[in-house]
């Protein structure tokens, strides 16, 4: 599916944008992340067949800025972003746990980050079912990622 | 949790990208929450003022320039791979080693400053979540420890290695040490086959840390074809050569090979 950039960012652009504030705090970092999204939009056009890909690039987006704040390192301002701080420098919760290979096999498909699902659920107030049709896996599989985190998490659990 | 219509929800309303059904019901939920349609209006306001402030014309620009500067990178490195690989496929052993050095020294040509940043922005740009992963557990007396990049190990360690193939249907598990060995791990021998499971795969033996100094970085080469083993083992043997390049950099491969590694510290 071929990406008119501009057309498409005159349409997502805002919303892009106003994830990448909302998760990086920062506009000059969030426009940068903007532009990054849809280089990596780009990036995946062949693959692409979505024709309202607003919840693909508000994944991409969170995924995007999920590892700016897991290379910078920042210090959180507050309660909220120091959630977001500690779910962005969890490391590859996948390889760690093996989780990826059970999924892989019980669906047959790449993944989405447990980082990305964290943040829908926990930071988002996404519901376990809205996660799960937002990314693609059951409930439970949803659940299950969850559980994995919680135990990398341990707060998570009043959450 | 909060009955007001989430931020999430308020972006799918104004793009109107929610099923009729869902979209008429949020579109009710949010005209009856004090507030709420002042929320979408606000949205859309700033809608415009985003677009007002960095024109379409102007991001797609700037995505154009970044997309090319991520293009020549592939490109140099496709040029730089394909120089020293492709041939040394058809070539044989003999002929590729003096391919290699060509390789080595051509890339030496290229300007210094401008082969870290390479790196650096092709690491930056790969999809996360994607990727084939490489695992290593350590054997411990209880549980196996999983081992994370960077982590700390020693010699006499014994790591069980697994792979997740995440599709690829070829692939070979191979490390380099601080001493410049290389050593393959998958298949068992260079006439093995190349044939990756599905799922999260261990190694048939586990594989016991020596006494090579600094580091053991661990390569997981995928591919959806066949390719040729001798080849990767030359081009880890190259970067072998180098501690720093065989710590930090990738493996020169072509573009239809995909590389992911897992580096160990070692403590003496």
């Amino acid at each position: 599916m071929a990406i008119d950039v501009e057309a498409c960012y005159r349409r997502y652009g805002p919303m892009v944008l106003r994830r990448c504030r909302f998760l990086l705090r920062d506009e000059e970092r969030a426009v940068d992340a903007m532009h990054d999204v849809f280089v990596q939009l780009l990036d995946h056009q062949e693959a692409l067949t979505q024709t309202a890909p607003s919840s693909l690039l508000h994944r991409m987006a969170t995924n995007v800025c999920l590892n700016r704040m897991r290379s910078e390192r920042r210090r959180p301002a507050d309660a909220d972003e120091e959630l977001l701080v500690r779910i962005a420098s969890l490391e590859d919760l996948e390889a760690r746990t093996g989780a990826s290979a059970v999924l892989d096999r019980l669906f047959g498909r790449e993944q989405v980050s447990t980082r990305t699902i964290a943040v829908l659920h926990l930071v988002d107030g996404m519901t376990y079912e809205e996660v799960a049709k937002e990314v693609g896996l059951s409930v439970s599989g949803v659940r299950k990622r969850l559980r994995t985190l919680r135990s990398h998490l341990q707060e998570l659990e009043a959450a | 949790m909060s009955h007001r219509t989430p931020d999430w929800m308020l972006e799918r309303i104004a793009l109107g990208e929610l099923p009729p059904k869902e979209l008429a019901a949020a579109r009710a939920r949010l005209a009856s929450e004090p507030g709420g349609l002042e929320r979408l209006a606000k949205l859309e306001a700033d809608d415009g003022a985003t677009l007002a402030k960095l024109p379409p014309s102007q991001v797609a620009a700037e995505v154009a320039r970044r997309r090319r500067v991520v293009e020549a990178s592939r490109s140099v490195e496709a040029r730089s791979t394909s120089r020293g690989w492709l041939p040394a496929v058809a070539l044989g052993a003999p002929v590729a080693a003096g391919l290699a050095l060509m390789m080595f020294f051509s890339r030496e040509e290229l300007p210094e400053r401008t082969r870290p940043e390479e790196v650096a922005l092709l690491e930056t740009t790969r999809t996360k979540g994607l990727e084939p992963k490489l695992l290593i557990h350590r054997q411990t007396r209880g549980e196996p420890e999983p081992l994370a990049d960077a982590a700390r190990a020693r010699p006499g360690d014994v790591l069980q290695l697994s792979y997740v193939s995440a599709g690829r249907p070829y692939g070979a598990v191979l490390s380099v040490d601080g001493r410049g060995s290389v050593t393959l791990h998958y298949p068992e021998s260079l006439t093995g086959s190349l044939a990756l499971a599905g799922g999260t795969v261990s190694l048939s033996s586990a594989y016991e840390l020596d006494d090579a100094p600094l580091f053991e970085r661990f390569f997981f080469v995928t591919s959806t074809e066949p390719f040729d083993l001798n080849a990767l083992m030359d081009a880890a043997r190259q970067l072998a050569r180098s501690p720093e390049d065989a710590r930090r950099a990738p493996l020169s491969l072509p573009e239809s090979l995909s590389q992911s590694s897992l580096t160990l510290e070692k403590s003496p």
